[in-house]
């Protein structure tokens, strides 16, 4: 079997916001839509921090679909829009979705956004990877770990863009996949892990 | 049904369109606007699309000159990644680059020539064509060089209007005042240059290095917003075991990556630096050998002038050129008799006092120790707000735990009235504490290309001897306040708000002008107060095959960037701007017909490090590395056979040109206005500082909807300054003193000092509810910085505000 | 058509707002679901509550008639009619309700072409349908009189309908992703909440029909009803203080987020409401024997159930979205800049918010509008025409229907 994910290395992670943008372009994501967000965990301003100055901590945690082993979205779906690949990915057939946004209330991480009106695009035109669907209005789309791109053996596009290589990716069944090593050596963890969705998305700092 | 906090209020999309709206109508270009849907070729007219790719090296005005490989598709930009190199590495890119995807087809893009029909500044255009606008300005550069004579036409070029910023044309071709010194990031270069170590204060070695270096102090430095691409040698040197020290008034995301992180109250980071060397001449934590062999202290120095001992010398430059300079004396150890320092088999003593033929002389050294007594750690505690311990352990760890680097930002402490001796202070800690010449060791701004060498096979294009600049009196920043002659301005890019303080003060200047045109890409903030106004392509237009030649040192590569798209709307390149205005005079033919011809001229004789790069091999690569870059990934040394670019071949650290104002060596003074003890702060007590933003270079990318999502004109307070005003995440507040105001967004952080309010720099005055930063920035000019390499430079952060609801 | 033609005011109305609603909804399928309050925090708005709502006011009737049935409540027995038209109105209008709600209506077929048979919300369309079937079969036999099939539908359709507002309640309460609405009690608390509300829309329609002179209740049923609609009461009260002990002795951080938010935060006002007005007042009032004589006080109280029941809907289905699992800035990206406009909020969010748009409102009451119209519809053909038929047959003795 194959279980393609990303590990990310959270001492790496700068919060630049190069994965952020990287995959908004590669995946023609809309105005008002992303897939992929780096937030300074626990703060209430991008940037901010905890505690009173000058004694300060903030944490960048860079949160998209966590591709789940036991994914929430994946059962609660009604028209089986959401599926597991053979590659181990969480995927949305565009066709498929009715729009009844059962799995966005199901996703523990809210990494799923939805198409409330007909995408706008800033540049209006089709941006990104080849192949990438269109999406229309009406439906529910996330990361898709760019299946257009890790269909051709590429890294995603914010794994190949990170200034710091903070990400790592490949092939968790693999033992001797970077990702696998990289999780077996700095003890990765997963988010929310008492939630059971057993997510392919590890961490380590 | 809940309420919410509003985060960035005024940054919706809704608020953009309604702002784009406003400033459609206020240019009264409500018909000249284009939808971008307008110029697009409608996707369905080709059925299977077709793909091509196009390199290019860009941006280059954060310096990281990434090399990028853009997608094309049905003549669309799609994708850009970074490119892979020769030897199939990849390039680097972060969100500024890749945000080009919509920031180059932006709305808020000058889109043809226009007409100012309103009061300058009121923003009121017509649009015109192109020949009316070069016309009109070249009727106007004319008209006043008969009036006011030759020197009366100002012209500057910025990184950002320009295509091409190899080449400026007009200013030789046309004997044009360019604006003497820049103002910009030379704050502590006028202080570190003249000891050897820095070069327009740019470090000698590169960022590369610093995998190399045990202990990296970092003084106002962010390269994690700032420069991004090269992050990794920050993370790389860090993974090696380097102790990461930051000095910055908040906690920005390199701090909270650094083993420590120094909060100095702004403007302040002298006292820290002069406490340190105060803790490492007590402890004795200094380099006796390395202040010996290779630095100016062992000099003699008559104790009552203050002159250093030496005989009238020459030599002669690498250029050729003969320099006049002293030849000093030591007090040799060996002989027990005073010696020039390029006699043979001398011992130079840095200890002691001797009287030579009646005179009392002693050396820097001790002069140091004892200039230095006065800042103690206790002392430097006291103005900087850190504890004494704070202080003596940074001075330990630079001494004692090298090599060390000592790596200043542009952005923060440069940009104060006394940056000029915060540079002569850091040459001085470095240089004591033997952290020069070596591997991982160094002093200045990393960013540069340090060590690695640049192109080499490069042919200029020359113009005859007869076309050149005047000789340039004022400084652009200095015109409103320093009598000079301009009477008409061209400049490419808004150098006006962004290369200068207190804007108002610059705006009324340029009012008074008889004319004054400008080319940019977007609206930018001085673009309201132009007559005229020419839209300029962005780095990823070009009507040729090919738009420029650049190279990039950090990656050792030249790149000749390859037309990604044809040119949006009716903007034109710059050079070809420029022709079309010389050709008004006559003069066309000193300019490059076309993009190819000037690449070409380039590359006809590619030598040395560029051995094999000839226009049709850089055509069909896009981009070569330099011959040998190999030996430069693992980090170069500057300075490797401690030999160092001054006269005297020693690390100069005592000024004798300075001798007048005491400063020789450095004395701590307070910045101009920014200090708490100012009598103005009991009306303005809040120290305005202004850095760097992941989702600006300057004001650049202001126009970009991809990052208005995230980001706008926002000032971040602390939340104890906040509670004073009743001010709360979201609201705007008005922030003023005596030179102006502007009103903004406010967002409680606790990363920012209380005292103090920080912002990212400028932003194109349109996206603000009123006003914009510049109009409070500090415009002071320091009067000794006249007399040293870069003049005064523009103390933007030294500034005091007051702030209110608004 | 009787009541339309005595109505002719409210009917004129009532088309309006169905013209209205309907004049929306196709107006927000042009559109997209960007003319609602909601966005990705609060991803389920108004249409959500209301499909709750009524899925659990449909409860009432069908419960008490086949009750009748099923444990031989003769005195139910009177009532069974109404309340099944009640009923069916009620769960055709909770199926409207997540048509509507649905993004991308194209592709509902999908649901037939590739089920997922762990999905709750495709249990509770099929569960949904199949109450409708027993509702209609139910009834055609009353109708024509069908005495024995309506025993055996009976059989069914109480446990259907106990069913039908479980897995409504699973929807919510499988979800381990919301703290606020993962719970095993949760279907217990929408079959009582069904129970109490669906009562006080029986009596209420009850008293209204008996107003009209169209159906007349005896007195004494009305009192016993009231007295099951406080019993109801005081169940839900029980189940829902269950449910927040539970979720507020261990203490947990979520835990703690949620119950502040109810207590104190944005939703707190409809938790307090609920419990005073939906909960204490009716059932302080229904408790004593004499005031459920009081009609005009059963009346009142089935208001406040209704309003009660009405509110929890609202605080238990968006208090969970206020604040995300994974907290931090910028936060969730809202999606709808429309949203944004109403709410004031911006493009992204830290805590989630929602509130209804007028379209949303319109659309909600153009589809009661349809409901009440439905009522009088087969009201008027199952109750008044069947009562004037038989009225014709003769036999004072069955005085459910008044002659009109």
């Amino acid at each position: 079997m194959t279980r393609l994910a990303q590990v990310i290395n959270l001492e790496n992670c700068i919060g630049c916001q190069t994965c952020v943008h990287s995959c908004k372009m590669q995946n023609n994501v809309p105005m008002e839509l992303t897939w992929n967000r780096v937030l300074s965990e626990g703060e209430d301003v991008l940037d901010g921090s905890t505690g009173v100055f000058p004694n300060l901590t903030r944490t960048y945690l860079p949160i998209a679909c966590q591709m789940c082993q036991n994914a929430a979205c994946q059962r609660v779906c009604p028209t089986g829009a959401t599926y597991k690949d053979d590659k181990g990915r969480v995927l949305i057939d565009y066709d498929k979705c009715i729009g009844c946004r059962m799995c966005m209330a199901a996703c523990p991480y809210n990494v799923r956004v939805f198409n409330w009106h007909e995408p706008v695009r800033d540049p209006d035109f089709n941006y990104g990877g080849k192949g990438v669907p269109v999406r229309p209005k009406g439906v529910v789309e996330k990361c898709t770990l760019c299946k257009e791109r890790t269909d051709e053996g590429l890294d995603p596009m914010c794994v190949q863009n990170c200034p710091t290589k903070a990400r790592i990716y490949g092939d968790l069944d693999d033992p001797n996949s970077e990702a696998s090593k990289a999780i077996r050596e700095h003890h990765a963890y997963v988010l929310l892990e008492e939630q059971g969705t057993q997510p392919s998305l590890h961490y380590f700092e | 049904m809940s309420d919410t906090k509003s985060l960035s209020h005024g940054l919706t999309r809704r608020g953009f369109l309604k702002a784009t709206g406003a400033a459609a109508g206020t240019l009264g270009l409500a018909g000249a606007m284009t939808a971008t849907s307008d110029w697009l070729a409608p996707t369905t007219a080709i059925a299977e699309p077709e793909e091509r790719k196009a390199l290019i090296c860009h941006q280059f005005h954060c310096l990281s000159s990434c090399g990028l490989e853009c997608t094309v598709r049905d003549g669309r930009m799609v994708l850009i990644e970074p490119q892979t190199f020769e030897d199939g590495t990849k390039g680097q890119i972060c969100l500024r680059g890749i945000s080009e995807i919509q920031h180059t087809y932006s709305v808020d893009r000058i889109q043809t020539p226009l007409k100012r029909v309103g009061e300058r500044g009121e923003g009121k255009f017509v649009q015109i064509s192109w020949d009316e606008a070069i016309k009109t300005v070249a009727d106007a550069i004319k008209e006043s060089k008969e009036k006011y004579g030759e020197d009366s036409f100002f012209f500057r070029k910025s990184t950002e209007a320009s295509s091409s910023h190899n080449y400026e044309y007009l200013p030789k071709l046309l004997h044009a005042d360019t604006g003497g010194s820049w103002g910009l990031d030379r704050g502590q270069a006028n202080g570190s240059d003249p000891s050897g170590l820095t070069g327009n204060g740019l470090a000698k070695n590169s960022t590369k290095d610093w995998q190399n270096a045990s202990t990296i102090v970092f003084l106002g430095y962010n390269p994690f917003e700032s420069s991004i691409t090269w992050s990794d040698n920050f993370t790389k040197a860090k993974a090696n075991g380097a102790k990461m020290i930051l000095v910055d008034i908040r906690f920005s995301p390199t701090a909270q990556k650094c083993d420590a992180w120094l909060p100095v109250i702004p403007g302040t980071d002298l006292a820290l630096i002069l406490g340190a060397i105060n803790a490492v001449i007590s402890n004795e934590w200094y380099d006796a050998e390395h202040i010996r062999n290779y630095t100016s202290l062992p000099y003699l120095v008559n104790v009552e002038t203050g002159e250093i001992l030496g005989k009238p010398d020459s030599k002669t430059d690498s250029t050729g050129k003969t320099v006049e300079f002293k030849m000093p004396m030591i007090w040799d150890e060996a002989s027990g008799s005073p010696k020039y320092i390029n006699e043979d088999g001398i011992e130079p003593a840095i200890d002691g006092s001797w009287n030579i033929d009646g005179v009392e002389y002693t050396t820097q050294w001790e002069l140091l120790k004892k200039q230095m007594k006065q800042y103690t750690p206790a002392w430097a505690a006291g103005v900087t707000s850190l504890d004494e311990q704070q202080i003596v352990d940074l001075a330990d760890v630079f001494a004692n735990n090298g090599p060390s680097i000592l790596a200043f930002g542009f952005g923060g402490p440069d940009k104060y009235a006394n940056a000029d001796l915060l540079g002569h202070a850091n040459a001085i800690f470095a240089a004591i504490t033997g952290n020069t010449g070596k591997k991982g060791s160094g002093v200045g701004w990393y960013g540069g290309g340090g060590g690695i060498p640049s192109a080499q096979g490069m042919t200029a294009w020359k113009m005859p001897d007869e076309f050149k600049t005047v000789k340039n009196k004022v400084a652009m920043y200095d015109m409103p306040y320093k009598e000079n002659n301009i009477h008409c301005a061209l400049t490419f890019g808004d150098c006006f708000t962004l290369e200068s303080g207190s804007a108002n003060n610059m705006l009324d200047w340029v009012k008074t002008l008889d004319f004054f045109a400008i080319c940019d890409i977007y609206h930018s903030s001085a673009v309201a107060y132009a007559d005229i106004v020419l839209p300029a392509l962005s780095k990823f237009e070009s009507a040729e095959e090919v738009s420029d030649v650049r190279t990039g040192r950090i990656a050792s590569s030249v790149y000749l960037n390859q037309k990604v798209i044809d040119p949006l709307f009716e903007a034109k390149g710059d050079r070809e701007i420029e022709r079309l205005i010389a050709a008004e005079f006559g003069l066309e033919e000193y300019i490059p017909e076309s993009n190819v011809q000037l690449a070409k001229h380039m590359l006809q004789n590619p030598t040395k490090n560029m051995e094999g790069m000839t226009y049709e091999a850089l055509r069909e690569k896009g981009s070569m590395r330099f011959k040998g870059y190999e030996n430069y990934l693992t980090g170069e040394t500057a300075f490797p056979n401690q030999t160092y670019p001054t006269n005297t071949g020693r690390i100069e650290l005592y000024y004798e040109n300075l001798l007048d104002l005491g400063l020789a060596f450095p004395e701590y003074e307070t910045p101009e206005e920014a200090y708490r003890e100012n009598p103005k702060a009991s009306e303005y007590p809040l120290m305005f500082v202004q850095g760097k933003s992941r989702y600006r270079i300057h004001a650049y990318y202001s126009a970009s909807t991809w990052f208005q999502e995230y980001f706008g004109p926002v000032v971040n307070i602390n939340p104890q300054d906040a509670e004073a005003r009743g001010i709360a995440t979201g609201d705007d507040v008005r922030i003023w003193n005596d030179r102006g105001e502007f009103v903004c967004t406010a967002l409680i952080n606790n990363s920012i000092m209380p005292g103090t309010l920080f912002m990212a720099e400028t932003t194109y005055s349109q996206y603000y509810k009123e006003g914009f930063l510049q109009n409070v920035t500090n415009a002071y000019r320091q009067e000794r910085c006249y007399d040293m390499k870069f003049g005064p430079q523009i103390p933007f952060n030294d500034t005091l505000v007051e702030m209110k609801k608004a | 058509m009787e009541l339309f033609k005595r109505n002719k005011v409210l009917t004129a109305i009532l088309a309006i707002l169905v013209v209205a609603g309907v004049g929306c909804w196709i107006y927000q399928l042009a559109t997209g679901l960007t003319v609602t309050g909601m966005n990705n925090g609060t991803s389920w708005g108004l249409y959500i509550t209301s499909f709750m709502f009524f899925v659990g006011l449909s409860a009432g009737g069908l419960i008490v008639a086949s009750s009748a049935s099923v444990f031989h409540i003769e005195k139910f027995k009177q009532v069974a009619l109404p309340a099944v038209i009640l009923s069916t109105v009620c769960i055709c209008l909770a199926g409207m309700f997540v048509l509507i709600d649905l993004g991308n209506i194209a592709n509902i077929w999908r649901l037939f072409v590739s089920p997922n048979p762990t999905s709750p919300l495709l249990w509770d369309i099929v569960v949904i349908t199949c109450y409708l079937v027993i509702n209609i079969l139910y009834l055609v036999n009353m109708h024509r009189g069908n005495d024995h099939a309506v025993s055996i539908i009976s059989r069914f359709a109480l446990p259907v309908a106990i069913l039908v507002h479980s897995v409504t309640a699973w929807i919510f309460g499988l979800q381990i992703s919301m703290e606020g609405w993962y719970s095993a009690i949760l279907a217990p608390i929408f079959v009582a909440s069904a129970m109490d509300s669906g009562l006080g829309l029986l009596l209420i329609t009850l008293v209204a029909l008996n107003a009209l002179k169209i159906f007349e209740t005896p007195k004494k049923l009305i009192t016993s009803l009231a007295g099951l609609m406080a019993t109801c009461v005081a169940v839900d009260a029980f189940f829902i203080f269950c449910e927040l002990l539970t979720m507020a002795y261990p203490g947990t951080e979520a835990g703690n987020i949620i119950l502040s938010e109810l207590f104190a935060g944005p939703t707190a006002p409809f938790f307090w409401v609920e419990v005073i007005v939906g909960l204490v007042v009716p059932f302080v009032l229904m408790v004593f024997a004499k005031n459920r004589e009081n009609t005009k006080l059963v009346v009142f109280a089935s208001a406040c159930v209704m309003l009660g029941v009405f509110f929890k809907r609202i605080w238990l289905l968006f208090t969970s979205f206020i604040t995300p699992n994974i907290f931090g800035a910028p936060g969730i990206i809202a999606g709808s800049s429309v949203a944004a406009h109403t709410t004031g909020i911006d493009v992204f969010v830290l805590y989630s918010a929602y509130a209804p748009t007028a379209i949303e409102i319109v659309v909600v009451l153009g589809v009661v509008a349809l409901g009440v119209l439905g009522f009088m519809f087969l009201s008027s053909k199952l109750i008044v025409e069947k009562g004037a038929m038989k009225a014709k047959k003769a036999s004072a003795s069955e005085p459910a229907a008044i002659k009109a």
